[in-house]
């Protein structure tokens, strides 16, 4: 069976991209959520093998987001999405228990390989 | 995979977001004390930053990172904003607009935004004028200890090397770090982790680790944290002051945001939802036909069938269409802005006003009346709204006031464009009208319909009317072409030294059309129903004569009559005992049309039109009728 995956991100261009690249990998994508909000509602409803997390979106950033699922999840395999240059929200989203991240511009090979690091 | 698609969504969310960029440093200029803009401004920027980046636009992305930085200095207080901090964005996001756009068609090794880049990242590291603010809350990494733990002996040394070229080589240490705290107590890193996000941070680093597991299930973990070049364990180098490692962040309460974001929205393409339309449109045409020949078996199982499918027709179409609808904030968001730089750039104060943003209009009209609306504000602002000497003089408050609103009214949107200007000057538009021979000679006084008819002429300008601004580009007439097209109308009152309002008024969806279905000689006409008040019987109305022109006197009030027959320049015939009177009404003027008989209703499919040469300017479309015949549509306000 396949794994699933939640991906969050505000930007449908991100989500679309990162979908992308884990469906042809064949992981199949349960859910999106476009706010820290959201993340965690799905989370909780979704129960996702893994979640791709941007770390800036509106209503609840993904650090916050990573806290709240790990609260209760602690298992949870969070992937983290950043930019060039966040790298002191990376650390503090690995403190909240974001099991790995990748730095956009995404390669698809370097999203695949954090994703078997996570799922590993 | 499908860049084209990629490229598509790129555009369309840079564009949204470097709208709202527009719209929040307007919203952060008036309220400087206000968090928010800059909060929103910072994630937009980011977005665009990031999508710029995975689409390979550096130069873009470049900009976009040193907008970023800017803006996180301003949100930590590391820099305070000054009088040109506002402008320096909104030109940072012309710049990324420009960009975005050259990127989408071209890639954006064209996109040069000049010094831009550098004199973005100079203002972002800007000593702070007071005391920077605390950052907020959890977003540094944990301070290094002020007091050095005590040296402890116990467990294995474990040293660790990120590979040099690895992205966040710091953030890949801490998960490094994270593994093997996995296997038992890790204490004396070196460096410590808070250095870790440091410049001087070569990815090296060493801890001791306190557990049972093997060496090689150790080296295994931690490896698989991804770009570690090399994992050894046992020698000890531990060369300064060992530290404690930093516990994990505990989990405070983050923040709640009162309510989620439950959008469920998809976006679509325009393309896909005309496409829809159409085969709506299709649908009802059939669906017509189908109750045509219903018709000839009243009662009948087809009758039944035709009624069931007609509604289910209905209603799909009347979803397609809701889901057509866009709030006009959409294509307003843009406008604030533009009146700013104008009024700027004439010396003029105006204080723009938005009102009933949320009313919702078809995207296809929506997304075609942008370029009008600015053309009517920009008028507004350049030709309506005096100086603020002047506006002094004349007795008003120096900052003259635009308001652009939209309402609901029946079918039809109107969207007005106010100004408290000095309105327009009517005798010199009538001289610079009879010096060109639009208007007679003897005439003393123009009405608002007649100055709109006037203005409204092809390359009609006045001298004072030529400026830098509104005098070059659309005119008046390219607007009102517009307007037209969609089955819209335009209005115009203006008095002097009050000001001047412009009018138009839309449809709401153009696609489907209701239409009352006239016969004039052997010909076949359709007339908006949005647009008909009542129909009356020509032949029993009393007829009589304003200003030389014939009208009908219905219940006590007087409106000119239109012959149709005389104005399709139909030969004059034997013409039926009664005749229908369409009596129809755009804004507050009205007409009686007469036509030969009515045929009915009929649900129709505007389609694109364009008028053979020599055709009287009476139509706004065309269309197939049920039994597929074509026919043209008459545009309201030709007639009245």
């Amino acid at each position: 069976m396949s794994h699933t995956v939640l991906v969050c991100d505000d930007a449908i261009f991100m989500r679309t991209m990162i979908s992308d690249i884990l469906t042809q990998a064949g992981f199949e994508v349960v859910g999106e959520a476009e706010t820290g909000m959201q993340a965690v509602e799905k989370y909780n409803q979704l129960k996702p093998d893994l979640v791709t997390m941007d770390i800036v979106m509106p209503d609840m950033g993904g650090i916050d987001a990573v806290r709240e699922i790990c609260r209760d999840h602690p298992d949870a395999k969070i992937l983290m999405c950043s930019a060039m240059g966040q790298q002191a929200l990376v650390v503090e989203a690995i403190q909240a228990g974001a099991k790995d991240f990748v730095v956009k511009p995404f390669q698809p090979s370097r999203v695949l390989e954090a994703v078997q690091r996570v799922l590993g | 995979m499908d860049q084209a698609r990629y490229t598509a969504l790129f555009l369309a969310e840079s564009r949204e977001h470097l709208g709202a960029c527009n719209r929040l440093l307007l919203e952060w200029e008036r309220d400087p004390s206000a968090r928010e803009p800059v909060d929103g401004l910072f994630r937009a920027i980011h977005t665009v930053k990031g999508m710029a980046g995975t689409m390979g636009y550096g130069r873009l992305a470049d900009l976009a990172h040193r907008a970023e930085h800017l803006l996180d200095s301003l949100r930590s207080g590391r820099v305070v904003a000054t009088a040109g901090t506002v402008d320096l964005l909104l030109r940072a996001v012309d710049q990324l607009e420009r960009g975005v756009e050259i990127a989408a068609a071209d890639g954006d090794a064209q996109f040069d935004a000049g010094d831009l880049g550098e004199i973005l990242t100079a203002a972002a590291e800007s000593p702070a004028a007071v005391a920077p603010l605390v950052r907020k809350k959890g977003r540094r990494a944990p301070p290094a200890p002020d007091v050095e733990p005590p040296v402890r002996e116990i467990g294995r040394v474990v040293q660790v090397e990120v590979r040099p070229g690895a992205i966040m080589r710091g953030a890949r240490a801490y998960l490094a770090l994270r593994r093997a705290e996995a296997f038992g107590a890790v204490t004396g890193v070196v460096p410590p982790p808070a250095a870790f996000e440091g410049d001087a941070f070569d990815g090296r680093f060493s801890f001791r680790l306190e557990s049972e597991a093997s060496d090689a299930e150790i080296v295994e973990a931690i490896r698989a944290a991804g770009e570690i070049d090399a994992v050894t364990i046992g020698a000890d180098v531990m060369t300064t002051a060992e530290w404690q490692v930093p516990s994990a962040a505990t989990g405070g309460v983050a923040a709640r945001v009162e309510a989620a974001a439950r959008s469920g929205q998809v976006r679509v393409d325009r393309r896909r939802l005309d496409a829809l339309m159409n085969q709506v449109g299709e649908l009802v045409v059939a669906r017509n036909r189908l109750l045509e020949l219903a018709q000839a078996e009243p009662g009948g199982e087809l009758e039944a069938l035709g009624t069931r499918i007609s509604r289910l027709v209905s209603d799909l179409q009347s979803e397609i269409i809701q889901a057509r609808m866009t709030p006009v904030w959409q294509v307003f968001d843009r406008f604030p802005r533009a009146v700013r730089d104008l009024a700027r750039q004439l010396g003029k104060q105006v204080r723009f006003e938005m009102e009933g943003e949320g009313i919702e209009l078809d995207r296809a009209i929506l997304d075609e009346i942008g370029d009008p609306l600015l053309h009517v504000l920009r008028n507004a602002v350049d030709h309506g709204i005096e100086s603020p000497e002047e506006r002094v003089a004349a007795g008003k408050p120096a900052e003259g006031r635009v308001t652009l609103s939209a309402t609901r009214e029946r079918s039809s949107v109107a969207i007005r464009i106010s100004d408290d200007g000095r309105g327009i000057d009517r005798t010199a538009i009538l001289a610079k009208a009879k010096r060109e021979g639009a208007a007679a000679a003897d005439l003393e006084t123009v009405s608002d319909d007649m100055l709109l008819k006037i203005i409204a002429r092809p390359g009609f300008t006045t001298a004072e009317q030529l400026s830098s601004v509104s005098g070059r580009g659309v005119g008046i007439d390219v607007v009102l072409t517009r307007v037209r097209a969609h089955g819209g109308t335009a209005e115009i009152a203006t008095e002097p030294g009050q000001g001047t309002t412009f009018t138009l008024r839309l449809p709401i969806t153009l696609a489907i059309l209701r239409a009352l279905l006239a016969r004039v000689g052997g010909e076949r006409y359709l007339l908006p129903l949005s647009y008909v008040a009542e129909t009356v019987e020509y032949d029993t109305q009393p007829v009589t004569a304003v200003q030389g022109r014939e009208a009908l006197v219905l219940r006590d009030q007087v409106i000119p009559t239109v012959h149709l027959r005389e104005l399709l320049g139909v030969a004059p015939s034997e013409l039926p005992l009664r005749r229908p009177g369409l009596v129809i009404e755009v804004g507050d003027r009205r007409s009686a049309v007469v036509v030969d008989a009515l045929l009915g209703q009929q649900e129709v499919v505007v389609e694109p039109f364009e008028a053979p040469r020599g055709t009287p300017p009476l139509f706004s479309g065309a269309t197939i009728l049920a039994d597929g015949t074509p026919a043209l549509i008459l545009d309201a306000a030709a007639l009245v």
